[in-house]
Order: structure tokens, then C-alpha cells, then sequence
């Protein structure tokens, strides 16, 4: 009990971080090749995809106001499928067709922003519904045909071994992890998002212009989104019309596991990459397990399930 | 009806904070016994422990003699103890009487009945008849309602239960003055017929009105109890703070006759405002008073530039119309606002981030943090902020503490122009008086402030002049000699008092 409670004291960040070493060397009982050196590689470099989606999800969250961007899993679909269709699979093709997903990715964000803030509607509404947009506009730009390649540099930057065997997906995860800090915490942008989160009536009588703060998280949140789809493309080598869908519900709950409060204003992106990692590892011990694929998506609901209510649970002790 | 309660050595610790070590309180049928103490002194921890809603960690209580204890404050409320809270406790989506008879429905057989539930409303409105608006009625959802009616319903919710024993914890602080003076009468009613009031307020005009008897509590003990009749102000003032029992003589030097105009308003109007004209001058403190809820924050709000408005504001020589805050502080206007919680704080945020919310931006990119901590630090320290650290939470000061933190980030930024909005509500003597003290100083170094306060005892003590509102318009203009309670009072009931004789 008092080890529970000690606990549920600390920095959930820290919690979570710590959660997936125990996981980490946890899969060493089920299946003693799990703990290697290459083992970890391949987890952290599955986990970069999953946290660099998280990252824009995180800004939402902490923007408070019931925010959510639900329309993440399409972007990255868009995004990947964009530059599979229109890079013509070589390296030069790359740069126009990578500005292109990413400029789309951040339009979508400032639609997003616009109807959250401007029109008012709720965030779940708007992204769900932007969700569909992003279907419809899918089926227009590849009409109904998945055709195009991967410029193949893709794959050598970000799935095979870059420096000293580490993967270039996971040198861009850290060094976005430490863009996303000095974003929250050391520029006015990052202190002014905290407090959008926290009390709007207040950020607004101290000057902040909470709509252009809300705007420009949502616009962030599709980039981030956009980047993962054109990464997710390096890794996976080809699209399919729901490349993305499967990263949405895992990208919310590692922001949580992290330790961002869902109801905005207190959270960090560490916490998100740990608990990034936490789902991860989580997914890769099943697979090790041995468990038939529909078990493994049972159980892993569950626990996510499990997760959430325990986080919740801890918030409100906090309070 | 009678009934006696006492409270012996109730201690109650939240981890290893003590909010109350030794509470000790007697309270009689047919008495009014006031609670003081400063902020923090335990106060609040006391009166719920009495109705229930926190259980101590050791002491008793008696009630006619008999030991309780209760779980819930349903429990105290089955033997007859309910409160009036200054957080009021309604809820904002439900209509007046759904609030009032909330747990305790008057029921047919098989539903509620809405018909005997409104007439019961009503009876309890009609208490405060010609002292509340046309909109109070069973039906209003309360969250239209304003401050002061809202406390009334919060009142009626508590006599809905027929309590033996009635806690009004800061139940005025939102009223205006004549229902102050109704809710007296009603307490007079109360304990000719039997019932014991517990009466906490920080207005000691207020205590004397209401109360026979204050127990003085000073950091979580119960130092004394005293007949009011026969005790002065210092002396309560002594008990509640230690060793500072002189308020202080305000010395003030005049305002020279060729202060600069600071600011000049003509033909204001806007939702609530009706043709508002007036001049503030450097070195100036314009104090606004009236009865509550009558434009005076809404001028602030449209000074600002948080709420729309129409009309001339003429500020350091230039014609401006701020649109947002932004505008308002690009021009050194700054605005302390009322609800220290809600409009003022981010209570999950540190000092820090709280003190430099408005003025991230001269930080740079990246963020130069050791010159906003210094920064930060020296004005703690000329706020004689009392904190753990820089990191702690905003929601961890007490209230005097958490006004300074409002104050301070606009102190910051050294405002040529600031306005506030009624800063000393809920904060103890000693914080008040420093909190004059530094108002005193930026007058002092040139700044025009104008401040709205419902405490007429401040505007008297502090003010240079007073502009009084009523309904949205300004009804009087009082300077110097003329800034007197009489004059005060008939001025923001919608008189002239230029026409009454001195």
C-alpha cells in the first residue's frame, strides 16, 4: 500500500519511463531473446513512429478545451500516401512530394484550429469529422488506386541502421523530443499553451491571443502528423488506405500514460515518448507471448483500458 | 427550538499540514457568534468540520450536550447544522428552486412536486423581497443570475432545510448593502426564535452588525472569545494578529493641482454602461463605488479592452479603442481582475509561470529563464511573498498570498495606468495593509490607478475621489472632504448628494 502510494506520488513521466524498463526486461521471462541490445533498437525505433504522432497529440491535450485530434491517423495516411503517389520513387522527387504532405498535414491543423476556436465546435466533432474529410480527399487524389513508390534513400534514412546501428527514425525522435521541450518550455509560445490549458480567462486578461495559441497547436498537430506518415512510409515501404488508423487511439493513450492531464494545462513530451515506449513494449511482449492476433488486440485494449482508469484514478488524487 | 453546540480541541491535519491544532468554539440558541481570524487561521477548516463535510483528525463536538460525529454533512444536516459558503455550492445548469430543494424534492406520492417545490421557493425569496431583482424567480437558471443573488439562493437553499443552527461563512461578501441589512433583520428573526448563527466575514463593520460574541482563531488555534460590546477593533485586531495591532495612519500627500490627465473618458457606453465621462490623473487613486454589479467592472473590462464598448478614451494624449488586453498592455495598461480563481491565477501553474504570463515575450527565444527568475524573485521579495519556492503551485497560497502573485505580474511591467477590480475581497487585515502600502507606492512613482472597491471603508481611507455608480451610469463624483460614508451610501442608492447639506 505504501509502495502504491509512493508511487502514485511521483512524476508520472518518470512512472512511465520506469514502466517500460520493467516491461523491457519483464519480456525476458516470456522468451529469454527478447532482452538484446537489437531487441531494444527495434522497440525504440517502433515506438519513434508512434511518439512523433504523439507529439502533436500532446500539444492538443495540454491546449485544453476538451482538445483531441482525432484526425491524426488520417493525416498520416495522407501524408505517406502523397509522397508514395507523387515523388515518382527517387530521391529528388522526395523534397516537393515531402513539402507537399506536410503542407497539407499543416492545413488540415489550421482547419481544425479554425473550427475549434472560431466556429466553436467541439474538438472530437471536428477532427472526427475532418477524419472523414481526409478519407473522402484520399479516394481523390488516388482515385480508388494505390499507385507510386518509395523513393528508396527513405528506407537507408529512417528504418536501416544510420549511426553506430541506431535507426535514423530514432535520432529524429531525439532530437524532436528535444525540440517539443524547448518548445513547452522555453519559448512564450510553450508558457502561453500551458496557461490556454490551464484558465483561457485568464491567459486572455494577460494578453495571450488564445485563439491564434489554439490554432497554431492544431496546425502543429497536423505537421507532426504529416511527418510521421512520411516516416511511416520509409518503414513500412507502401501505403495501404489504413496505414494510419491504428496509431490513433495508441498516440492518445501514451499522452496520458505520460502523465498529460487530459482536461489541458500539465503535461511534458518525455512523458509522452515513455509512454510511448510503455505501449510499445506492451504490444511486443504479446507478440512474443505468442498470442493469436485477435487475443492480442483484446488484451491489448484491455490494458490500455487498465492504464487509463489507474492514470485517472491518480489525477484525482492529485487534486 | 433550542440547541447548543461546542467544538473542544478539534485538530485537523491534510498530510503533514496543520489546518487546525486546537479549535475550540461555544455556540448558543438565540446568539450570533463570530469567527475571526486571518487567512489561513483555520476559519474554514472549523465550520466544516462542524457541518460535516471534513471529519477532524481528533477533538470533539457536542451538540446539546450529547457527543456527534458526523460523515457527511447530510448528517449534520439531519440534526439541523447547514452552512452558507462564500464558494457558493450551486449548481450553474439547474433553475433556483431545483437548486434550493436539491436532495430534499417535496414529493407526491410518486414524483416530485414542482408545484409545492416553486410555492416553497417563493416563501424563501420573499424574504429578500425589494432587495433583489425581477429575474430571481423559482424558475431562473442561476447561472443568469449575478453575484449577489446567487448568495441569496445559496441562503434559501440553507433555510430550505430548517437548520437549528445556521454557519454563515463570508455569506456577505457578495451582497450589496441593503441586503447586508435584510439578511440582519432575518438573523434577528432567526434567534428570536431560537437558532444559533455561527458568522464569519472578514468586514469587522459587518461583525459588529451581526454578532454578540467572536472566538479570535490565529494560525489554527482558538485564542479567545469576547463579548463585542466591550472589546475595540485593536483589540480584536491584536488577537488575530500578532504583535500588529496598529493599522497604521495613512499619510498622504495631496495631488498637486497640475497632475497630468492620465486618462480621459467621454460618452463611454456598452452592455451595462450608460454615457460614462471622466478624468484620471498621474498620481492619482480614483476609487469607484456603488452597490454591486453596477457597470463597475464592466468599465474596467471595456478600459481594458475585454469587452466591447463605444465612446472616446483618450489615454497619454492619444485616442485609443483596445479591441483585446494585448492592446491595453502595449500602452503600460494593466487590470487586476476580481476572481482571484478564476480570471486571475493559473492555479495549476507555478509563481513563476503565473508572474510572467504577461510578459514572456521580452524573455527572448529560447527563453532567458535565469533573468525571469531573478526577475521574478526580486518582485517576491518586494511583495514580501510568502512561498516555498518560485516552483511552488499557485494553488498552494492562501488568499493574501495569491492577490500579491495577481498584482505582482502587472508590477512587473510597471503599468502607467491600473485599473482593479475589488483586489481586497477575501483577503485578511495584514495582507490589506501591506496591499495599500504598495498601492500608495505606485501612486507615489506616477501611476494612475483606478479602483473599484465594494468596501466603502477603503475608498474612504484611500481615495483621492470617487466616482459612484448606479445602473450603469455615474451618479456622483465626491472628492476630498466630500468622499463620506453618508454621502457614499445615497449616491449609490441613485440620489444627488451634492443636493443634501454637508
Amino acid at each position: 500500500m505504501t509502495l502504491l502510494r509512493r508511487l502514485a506520488q511521483m512524476n508520472p513521466a518518470l512512472l512511465a519511463l520506469l514502466l517500460a524498463v520493467v516491461l523491457f526486461f519483464a519480456g525476458g521471462l516470456i522468451n529469454p531473446n527478447f532482452v538484446n541490445v537489437n531487441q531494444a533498437i527495434n522497440i525504440v525505433r517502433l515506438a519513434a513512429f508512434l511518439g512523433i504522432i504523439a507529439a502533436g497529440q500532446t500539444l492538443v491535450i495540454i491546449s485544453g478545451g476538451e482538445g483531441i485530434d482525432l484526425s491524426v491517423g488520417g493525416v498520416v495516411t495522407l501524408a505517406a500516401i502523397l509522397v508514395f503517389r507523387f515523388s515518382g520513387g527517387d530521391t529528388l522527387g522526395l523534397i516537393p512530394a515531402g513539402a507537399l504532405a506536410l503542407a497539407a498535414g499543416t492545413l488540415i491543423g489550421v482547419i481544425n484550429g479554425l473550427g475549434v476556436i472560431a466556429v466553436g465546435i467541439p474538438p472530437l466533432v471536428m477532427t472526427l469529422g475532418m477524419t472523414g474529410v481526409i478519407q473522402g480527399t484520399i479516394l481523390v487524389v488516388t482515385q480508388g488506386q494505390l499507385i507510386g513508390s518509395t523513393p528508396p534513400i527513405m528506407a537507408q534514412l529512417i528504418s536501416q541502421p544510420l549511426i553506430l546501428g541506431i535507426p535514423g527514425v530514432v535520432i529524429l525522435w531525439l532530437a524532436l523530443g528535444g525540440l517539443m521541450w524547448l518548445l513547452l518550455e522555453r519559448t512564450t509560445y510553450g508558457k502561453q499553451l500551458f496557461a490556454v490549458g490551464v484558465n483561457r480567462t485568464t491567459a486572455r486578461l494577460s494578453g495571450v491571443r488564445v485563439p491564434r495559441v489554439v490554432i497554431t497547436t492544431y496546425a502543429l498537430s497536423g505537421f507532426l502528423s504529416a511527418l510521421a506518415g512520411v516516416m511511416l512510409l520509409g518503414f513500412t515501404q507502401t501505403v495501404f488506405l489504413n496505414l494510419g488508423g491504428a496509431y490513433l487511439f495508441p498516440s492518445i493513450a501514451a499522452v496520458v500514460v505520460g502523465g498529460t492531464v487530459l482536461a489541458g494545462g500539465k503535461g511534458s513530451y518525455w512523458g509522452t515518448m515513455s509512454g510511448a515506449l510503455v505501449l510499445t513494449l506492451i504490444d511486443s511482449l504479446l507478440r512474443a507471448a505468442g498470442i493469436e492476433q485477435a487475443y492480442q488486440s483484446i488484451i491489448l485494449g484491455g490494458i490500455l483500458l487498465a492504464l487509463l482508469s489507474i492514470y485517472g484514478r491518480q489525477h484525482r488524487l492529485r487534486q | 427550538m433550542s440547541v447548543s453546540l461546542s467544538a473542544k480541541q478539534v485538530v485537523k491535519r491534510y498530510g503533514g499540514v496543520v489546518a487546525l491544532a486546537d479549535g475550540n468554539l461555544e455556540v448558543e440558541a438565540g446568539e450570533v457568534l463570530a469567527l475571526l481570524g486571518a487567512n489561513g487561521s483555520g476559519k474554514s477548516t472549523l465550520s466544516k468540520i462542524i457541518t460535516g463535510v471534513v471529519a477532524p483528525n481528533e477533538g470533539q463536538l457536542h451538540l446539546d450536550g450529547k457527543l456527534v460525529s458526523f460523515s457527511s454533512p447530510n448528517d449534520a444536516r439531519k440534526v439541523g447544522i447547514t452552512a452558507v459558503y462564500q464558494e457558493l455550492s450551486l449548481i450553474p445548469d439547474m433553475t433556483v428552486m431545483e437548486n434550493i430543494w436539491l436532495t430534499h424534492e417535496p414529493r407526491t406520492l410518486w414524483r416530485v412536486n414542482k408545484a409545492a417545490m416553486r410555492r416553497g421557493t417563493r416563501d424563501l425569496l420573499a424574504l429578500f423581497d425589494g432587495t433583489i431583482s425581477a429575474g430571481l424567480t423559482p424558475d431562473a437558471l442561476v447561472k443568469d443570475l449575478p453575484p449577489d443573488e446567487r448568495q441569496i439562493v445559496e441562503i434559501c437553499k440553507a433555510l430550505s432545510h430548517q437548520p437549528r443552527l445556521v454557519i454563515l461563512d463570508e455569506a456577505t461578501a457578495s451582497l450589496d448593502s441593503q441586503q447586508v441589512q435584510r439578511l440582519y433583520e432575518l438573523v434577528q428573526d432567526w434567534k428570536a426564535r431560537g437558532m444559533a448563527i455561527v458568522f464569519v466575514s472578514h468586514r469587522m463593520e459587518e461583525i459588529r452588525l451581526f454578532a454578540d460574541r467572536a472566538t479570535v482563531l490565529r494560525n489554527g488555534r482558538s485564542v479567545g472569545t469576547r463579548d463585542l460590546a466591550n472589546t475595540t477593533d485593536s483589540e480584536l485586531v491584536e488577537m488575530m494578529i500578532e504583535g500588529a495591532a496598529q493599522l497604521g495612519e495613512r499619510t498622504r500627500a495631496p495631488l498637486p493641482d497640475d497632475a497630468p490627465v492620465r486618462l480621459k473618458v467621454s460618452a463611454l457606453r456598452g452592455a451595462r454602461l450608460r454615457n460614462i465621462s471622466f478624468e484620471a490623473h498621474d498620481g492619482e487613486l480614483l476609487g469607484i463605488g456603488g452597490l454591486h454589479g453596477q457597470g463597475q467592472s464592466e468599465l474596467l473590462l471595456a478600459l481594458f479592452g475585454a469587452i466591447p464598448f463605444s465612446g472616446s478614451v483618450v489615454l497619454s494624449g492619444k485616442s485609443v479603442h483596445f479591441r483585446h488586453p494585448r492592446q491595453a498592455m502595449a500602452c503600460d495598461v494593466a487590470f487586476v481582475p476580481g476572481d482571484r480563481a478564476t480570471e486571475g491565477l493559473l492555479l495549476s501553474r507555478s509563481i513563476l509561470e503565473n508572474l510572467h504570463l504577461p510578459s514572456w515575450a521580452k524573455f527572448g527565444t529560447p527563453l532567458k529563464m535565469d533573468r525571469a527568475r531573478a526577475d521574478a524573485q526580486r518582485s517576491v521579495e518586494e511583495l514580501q511573498l510568502v512561498a516555498e519556492s518560485l516552483d511552488a503551485l499557485a494553488s498552494s497560497l492562501s488568499g493574501g498570498n495569491a492577490q500579491k502573485v495577481v498584482i505582482g505580474k502587472w508590477l512587473l511591467r510597471s503599468p502607467k495606468l491600473l485599473l482593479l477590480n475589488d483586489p481586497t475581497k477575501g483577503v485578511d487585515v495584514g495582507a490589506k495593509g501591506e496591499f495599500y502600502q504598495l498601492l500608495d507606492k505606485l501612486r507615489q512613482s506616477g501611476a494612475a490607478i483606478i479602483l473599484y472597491s465594494s468596501d466603502d471603508d477603503e475608498l474612504i481611507g484611500l481615495c483621492d475621489r470617487v466616482l459612484v455608480f448606479h445602473d450603469g451610469r455615474l451618479t456622483a463624483e465626491l472628492a476630498g472632504d466630500q468622499v463620506t460614508r453618508a454621502n457614499l451610501v445615497t449616491a449609490s442608492m441613485g440620489a444627488h448628494p451634492a443636493a443634501q447639506p454637508q
